[in-house]
């Protein structure tokens, strides 16, 4: 009897306790609410406002929309498909159209799991509190902010429809992939409007909030697709679908739209821009000012980029025989620029910008190799007297070095081959009479000429860095072979011609200016040398490829093969292609073969060249009226002797005052 | 009066103590609370309808607002750079003068002149000086090609820049032009302090103003306009000419002519331009050859 009359005491006890304890909580609450309310914000009304925010556009400079940043395509709920509202209802809160702002159950169960299972954590935000959250707050997680969001809530709640909750919240919740809103992630990932997503789609997609980034569908498919099963599964328990329905659609894997996906969700010219026109304006203008930025791109010739370089990038994979799955596979870069303004045209900053947004053709800085030789003949040619008839003398070559070991250059082969004019050194790559050639001028004198046109990455002044060991960019000597194209005419490279505002009014218009760095006969001598590396040397394998119109160019590879270029240009459009690993390796076929420019940079070039001026009229470099042409001997640099019939020969280009056969051997 | 509690004696007493009125009455209450809350959600309506009473007195801040900020930020500096725009247009399309519009544009600001605008610009120059900023011939050509199709004005450092450029935003035509080069072509060469023998470039050319003048005045009247293009400059000097010098060499088909006037205390150069014929012509008469 006692002991009943204990228990019963107790209970009395605790009853009354409790009643005490919520009624304390209620006084304590409404105070609390009091005070705190003062420091919450404002409700902005009608909720739509928050939409409201002025978009900047892109446009390429053919004219088509490249992205809008800030987008939100905002559309009623009637324009939704009715699967996604159930997918997203029954993930994130299948209460919604019941609770006032609080699903009160699922947050006394996640409060009771928070507390007392060790190590979890479970939310139970309602649509309306993330509303509320993405709105106003914060990320971090703390309590005061959680009361906030709460209170919040409850006020979007008092003011606002259900129906107008969640129309903010669909046309306002990220998806990732740059997606803000169910339209605009239904135009990205699948190409399509929100009122046409089928189950399997909209069930994928209502699964993205929760983590957009570990959830990309772009990068992790496989997560992507268990967690749309997550979503489909839900579905099914709060009976928006039957189980059959369910298993239907977790047998279909929804294909993602790829082909916008470049322009619409980010690509490595589009964040070349942003940044460069965020350092021009700052973010508050380029995100939120509603501008209108003409960008110089060619959507055209930006979609030859991509698949010259992923087919290039693919053949270069057969060669290694480098499989899908592998985790380092060698990344490319191309970047190509009108040599007559300098507007960048197409660029492609690696393999596949959704895997590394790495930009490597502005930011990667690699060894040039011979491509950097060039700068090294123009200033021979200008410095030295020489012209392209010179003959010098391919031999081993020790050059000392003070304070360090002698530099003992050797050529790509290990050969030497004697007595050559300077075309065919180049034509061929000779290193050991370019190491002669910056012994006479010395490395500032080079390194002068790669600064006039255009080259900024610091460069180390050594005598390799004729062979090109000092590392530079694809888009810096795309800048710098322009140069050469245009006849010593530099254009600096730009990546947009005009930035107008909402209304239209210019605000920023880039003007062409020319700047003459180079000799223009010069320059023309160097460039009729460039051609034969083209037509006989060792970029041959782009005339193999049946690329035929004029043009010139030169491959560069490092010792270590750990880099392959190829930079080129006809005298309207210069392209730079590089091609290695992003770590230091090499590139190195299976037969064990070094991979050179010429065999994997020059085939994209051709590919893309040939693609890109496919519809423009041929033209070849405008010759300068003081130039004469003769025929000289490769080796002798003299006009060929009947009796020597056979002998390699080179047409050469001269200056008025230039005579061939009269240097003497230096 | 003072009512002592004691245990209840027995389970009877207990239990209808358990059961009064007011422990009933406490229970109801409380499990209405409770479950009309949970049912009716009223605490939360209450605290949302408060909450949005004071809506209007709460600040404007979080995400949203903040992105709202940006905004007003970023339409504050757009409307700043278009409005410094709009006002540096409308100085450069007053101006009378190329000072006028070097002195309307700063460093980076810049304005797009139409053709007639630079036109009317370039008339008012003398018409000895309009090669200095570009040849009369080459302008008519250029504004009546069909490459040219805007012309851009650039404030720079120390003067402006003015590009012709095609509908590609190309430069076809390009004059920079220091602030004391405007002030030379709009009003002639400074007069110099010093005198005429000094000068290295007058040396042998250096006669004395009436033998100057009555080689001058032996010309035929209608080449007399032609050797002096602009005399005002001669007038607005003070003091009395006392030697005349014919600069050594020709620029754009015009010769420098130094006056050199006496004042008290100094002597003053003061430079104009001859036509180089008319120059020659006159010389002629110095040596005596002419007619």
């Amino acid at each position: 009897m006692n002991l009943m009359m204990k228990g019963l005491l107790i209970a009395r006890g605790v009853f009354f306790f409790a009643v005490i304890l919520v009624s304390l909580g209620c006084i304590l609450g409404t105070v609390l609410i009091f005070f705190v309310s003062k420091d919450l914000p404002k409700l902005p009304s009608p909720l739509s406002r928050i939409i409201e925010t002025p978009q900047t556009q892109i446009f390429a400079a053919t004219g088509q929309a490249l992205i809008t940043l800030g987008e939100r395509k905002t559309i009623p709920l009637n324009m939704v498909s009715q699967d996604f509202i159930n997918a997203i209802l029954a993930t994130e809160d299948h209460r919604f159209f019941e609770h006032h702002g609080i699903n009160k159950l699922r947050t006394l169960k996640g409060l009771y799991v928070t507390l007392f299972e060790s190590g979890r954590v479970q939310g139970a935000s309602s649509i309306t509190q993330q509303l509320a959250k993405n709105l106003f707050f914060s990320f971090e997680k703390t309590y005061r902010r959680k009361v906030k969001e709460l209170l919040v809530a409850l006020q979007i709640e008092a003011s606002n429809t259900k129906e107008e909750i969640l129309h903010a919240y669909i046309n306002q919740i990220h998806f990732g992939a740059g997606a803000q809103g169910v339209e605009k992630a239904a135009n990205v990932f699948f190409g399509k409007s929100a009122l046409d997503l089928t189950l399997p789609e909209a069930a994928l997609l209502a699964g993205l909030p929760k983590s957009p980034t570990n959830y990309n569908p772009y990068r992790h498919y496989d997560r992507a697709l268990k967690r749309r099963d997550t979503v489909l599964k839900r579905m099914v328990q709060v009976g928006f679908i039957s189980d059959l329905e369910a298993r239907q659609a977790t047998l279909i894997t929804p294909e993602l739209h790829y082909e916008q996906s470049d322009s619409r969700t980010g690509s490595y010219f589009l964040d070349a821009l942003i940044k460069d026109l965020i350092q021009k304006y700052g973010e508050d203008v380029i995100f939120h000012g509603g501008i209108k930025v003409f960008a110089t791109i060619d959507t055209r010739l930006q979609s030859y980029a991509q698949k010259s370089l992923k087919k290039g990038l693919e053949r270069l994979d057969a060669m290694m025989e480098i499989k899908d799955d592998q985790a380092e596979c060698p990344q490319g870069a191309l970047v190509a620029i009108d040599t007559g303004s300098g507007a960048v045209k197409a660029m492609v900053g690696g393999r596949d910008y959704y895997k590394s947004e790495f930009n490597r053709a502005m930011n990667s800085r690699r060894q040039p190799g011979s491509g950097f030789k060039p700068f090294l003949y123009y200033s021979a040619l200008r410095d030295l007297g020489f012209n392209p008839a010179t003959v010098m003398t391919d031999k081993p070559v020790i050059i000392p070095v003070k304070g360090a070991a002698d530099w003992k250059p050797l050529n790509f082969n290990r050969q030497f081959s004697g007595d050559m004019i300077l075309k065919k050194a180049l034509t061929d790559s000779v290193n050991t009479i370019a190491a002669q050639m910056v012994e006479k001028l010395s490395p500032e004198t080079v390194i002068g000429t790669a600064r006039l046109c255009g080259i900024q990455s610091p460069l180390q002044p050594v005598y390799s860095v004729a062979l090109g060991t000092s590392p530079v960019s694809p888009f810096e000597m795309a800048t710098a072979y322009s140069v050469f194209a245009t006849l010593g005419v530099l254009h600096e490279p730009f990546l947009f011609w005009r930035v107008e505002d909402a209304f239209g009014r210019i605000i920023f218009e880039h003007i062409v200016q020319e700047k003459k760095v180079l000799d223009t006969v010069t320059t023309y001598q160097l460039v009729d040398m460039m051609k034969s590396v083209i037509d006989q040397g060792s970029g041959r394998s782009i005339r193999e490829l049946g690329f035929s119109r004029a043009a010139a160019g030169k491959t560069g590879t490092t010792d270590s093969f750990n880099d392959a270029w190829f930079t080129g240009f006809t005298p309207t459009l210069c392209t730079s292609v590089w091609t290695g690993f992003d770590k230091e390796k090499k590139l190195i076929d299976v037969r064990g073969v070094g991979i050179t420019g010429g065999k994997s940079a020059a085939p994209i070039w051709a590919d893309f060249m040939m693609n890109a001026l496919k519809s423009d009229p041929e033209r070849d470099f405008p010759i300068p009226d003081t130039i004469r042409f003769e025929t000289v001997d490769a080796i002798t640099g003299c006009i060929p002797e009947k009796e020597k019939e056979g002998r390699e020969v080179f047409t050469i280009p001269l200056k008025s005052e230039q005579q061939v056969c009269r240097e003497e051997l230096p | 009066m003072i009512r002592q509690w004691y245990e209840p004696l027995s389970f009877s007493e207990w239990l209808r103590r358990t059961f009064s009125f007011l422990n009933i009455a406490v229970f109801m209450l409380t499990a209405v609370f409770v479950f009309s809350e949970f049912r009716f959600d009223w605490y939360e309506h209450l605290v949302g309808s408060y909450l949005a009473s004071t809506n209007e007195l709460r600040p404007e801040k979080g995400a949203i607002w903040e992105t709202g900020k940006h905004t007003a930020n970023a339409h504050e500096y757009l409307n700043k750079i278009i409005s410094k725009k709009e006002n540096t247009r409308q100085n450069a399309h007053e101006a009378s003068s190329f000072s006028d519009l070097s002195s309307t544009l700063l460093p980076g600001d810049w304005v797009i002149l139409e053709k007639n605008q630079f036109k009317i610009l370039y008339l008012t120059l003398e018409a000895a000086n309009y090669s200095k900023l570009i040849e009369p011939a080459q302008l008519v050509w250029l504004l009546n090609s069909s490459s040219l199709d805007r012309i851009f004005c650039e404030g720079v450092m120390g003067g402006i820049k003015i590009y012709f450029i095609d509908s590609e935003n190309r430069v076809i035509q390009q004059i920079e032009l220091k602030k004391e080069d405007i002030l030379e072509i709009e009003n002639g060469e400074k007069p110099v302090s010093g005198k005429l023998t000094d000068m290295n470039e007058f040396q042998g050319r250096i006669y004395p103003a009436s033998i100057f003048f009555d080689a001058l005045f032996k010309l035929p009247v209608d080449i007399i306009p032609d050797l002096m293009v602009n005399p005002e400059v001669l007038l607005r000097q003070d003091g009395k000419i006392i030697n005349v010098g014919i600069w050594n060499e020709a620029r754009n088909g015009y010769i420098k002519l130094g006056f050199e006037f006496e004042e008290p205390g100094k002597n003053v150069v003061v430079f104009i331009k001859g036509r180089e014929w008319a120059v020659w012509q006159l010389s002629l008469n110095l040596k005596g050859d002419g007619n």
